[in-house]
């Protein structure tokens, strides 16, 4: 029985570095604000959201960094994004889209209306793993 | 042979208590990994080895239900031997499960793969879906951790082979899901690699362990001599049985093997006793029950004992 000690130590120091985490394995946050910059691929079609805009600007109060938008085509900022060049992507994206494995898709903004997981929702797309980043994103989206 | 034996059958029903909890208790394990992991893809392979977790549990009680019936026309030696291809089915389990962990992390480490870990909702409140992963795995620990410790003394008493290798898997579980939490506050962390890396290091533990249970198991179809409960040697009652049966009956030759929990013996190249000592002559100080069957058979000529005939 010398599981449950050891297991209440990683808990305890999980959770006293909570704040701080998760963080980003390719350090996607201590860029943007060592930057000041989010570079955020658009993609081009794509309706504006007033949702995705409150959540831009609320995210660019949090880090304090500016967006700096970069308007292309879907899958060449995907690719952009998987390879680091972009913090972020905007842009229309159904659940069961082929990108779902490749990137991490963020949660619908707005008002999903009747959401089926083929129907395409205004939505960020993620470098996956980018946890921290991830999470503030999805904080301001809220 | 028919039934089981007075001297272990508390501890057969006890088994079989143990058994029912196991399935009751990993069941709700699953349905609360399903909750807290079910949309990811990694997790769903966690899913499916928490399945095959199962497998030796269920295996266990089929063939309890099978040993104790008496022989038919059909079965005319009995069902005792159903044990041996339970723990084959339970060996096979084990390894597969050490096996998918193995090729599921190695292909995340080669690939590079950086799982994602996304908030999700509660009540109104972002929470990082790690942090739920972390309470449900360590829940996920508990119970394996109880029932592999209540099951293995059970098993050395029984000399049942299918609840030692359910003892394992149990083992396999609590060390999968800490794996699991150190890999998730390695996620925390930004090491991506962790959850991989400590998956990896388990899963050749399991494959180890699945591996020297399918060569016991394998040697218990083809007759092999007895072998011990967690290891590939012979089993130390059959070998001081052997001595008793060659110092009672000298110059006959003595073969052992084991059938499900029960050790056969036939002696060859004496004269049959019209009747046979008793069990408790011949097993010493060990469980007299584990005698499951002794025969004689005649030599039929000075190489006919040593050359099988086909």
């Amino acid at each position: 029985m010398r599981s449950p000690p050891l297991l209440s130590v990683v808990v305890g120091l999980a959770l006293a570095g909570c704040s701080g985490l998760p963080r980003d394995p390719a350090g996607t946050s201590d860029r943007v604000a060592e930057r000041g910059v989010i570079r955020l691929g658009d993609v081009e079609g794509a309706a504006p959201e007033p949702a995705a805009e409150r959540a831009l600007s609320r995210l660019a109060a949090a880090t304090g960094a500016r967006i700096e938008r970069v308007p292309g085509h879907g899958e060449e900022l995907l690719e952009g994004l998987q390879e680091g060049e972009y913090d972020l992507v905007y842009g229309r994206f159904a659940d069961d889209s082929p990108w779902a494995e490749a990137v991490h898709l963020g949660r619908p903004l707005g008002d999903p209306v009747g959401a089926s997981s083929s129907q395409r929702a205004p939505r960020f797309a993620f470098r996956h793993g980018e946890n921290g980043w991830i999470a503030a994103v999805e904080e301001a989206a809220r | 042979m028919t039934g089981i034996p007075a001297a272990i059958r508390a501890d057969f029903a006890r088994a079989r208590r143990l058994e029912w909890w196991t399935l009751g208790w990993m069941s709700t394990v699953i349905v609360t990994m399903a909750l807290t992991m079910g949309a990811s893809q990694a997790m769903r392979s966690a899913l499916i080895e928490d399945f095959l977790s199962l497998v030796p549990a269920v295996t266990w009680l089929i063939a309890a239900r099978f040993e104790a019936r008496p022989p038919t026309r059909k079965y005319p030696f009995g069902f005792v031997r159903v044990q041996s291809l339970a723990f084959l089915v339970s060996a096979v389990t084990l390894a597969l499960v050490g096996a998918l962990v193995l090729v599921e992390s190695a292909s995340t480490l080669i690939q590079a793969e950086h799982p994602t870990v996304a908030p999700v909702t509660i009540f109104g409140h972002d929470v990082w879906l790690g942090w739920l992963m972390i309470a449900a795995l360590a829940y996920s620990i508990i119970p394996p951790v109880i029932l592999g410790r209540k099951k293995q003394p059970v098993a050395r008493r029984l000399c049942d082979k299918v609840l030692h290798t359910d003892a394992l898997m149990q083992k396999a579980d609590w060390q999968t899901g800490l794996a699991g939490i150190l890999g998730i506050v390695g996620i925390a962390f930004g090491l991506w690699w962790a959850d991989s890396a400590a998956a990896l290091f388990i899963a050749l533990s399991i494959l180890r362990d699945g591996v020297a249970n399918i060569r016991t198991a394998a040697a218990e179809l083809l007759d092999g001599a007895p072998r011990e409960l967690a290891g590939s040697k012979i089993a130390d009652d059959a070998g001081r049985l052997a001595d008793r049966l060659v110092e009672r009956w000298p110059g006959a030759r003595v073969r052992l093997r084991e059938s499900g929990r029960y050790i056969f013996a036939v002696v060859e190249g004496v004269e049959p006793p019209t009747a046979a000592p008793p069990n408790e002559a011949l097993m010493g100080d060990d469980p007299e029950w584990r005698l499951g069957e002794l025969a004689f058979e005649p030599r039929s000529g000075a190489e006919a004992s040593s050359t099988p005939r086909r």
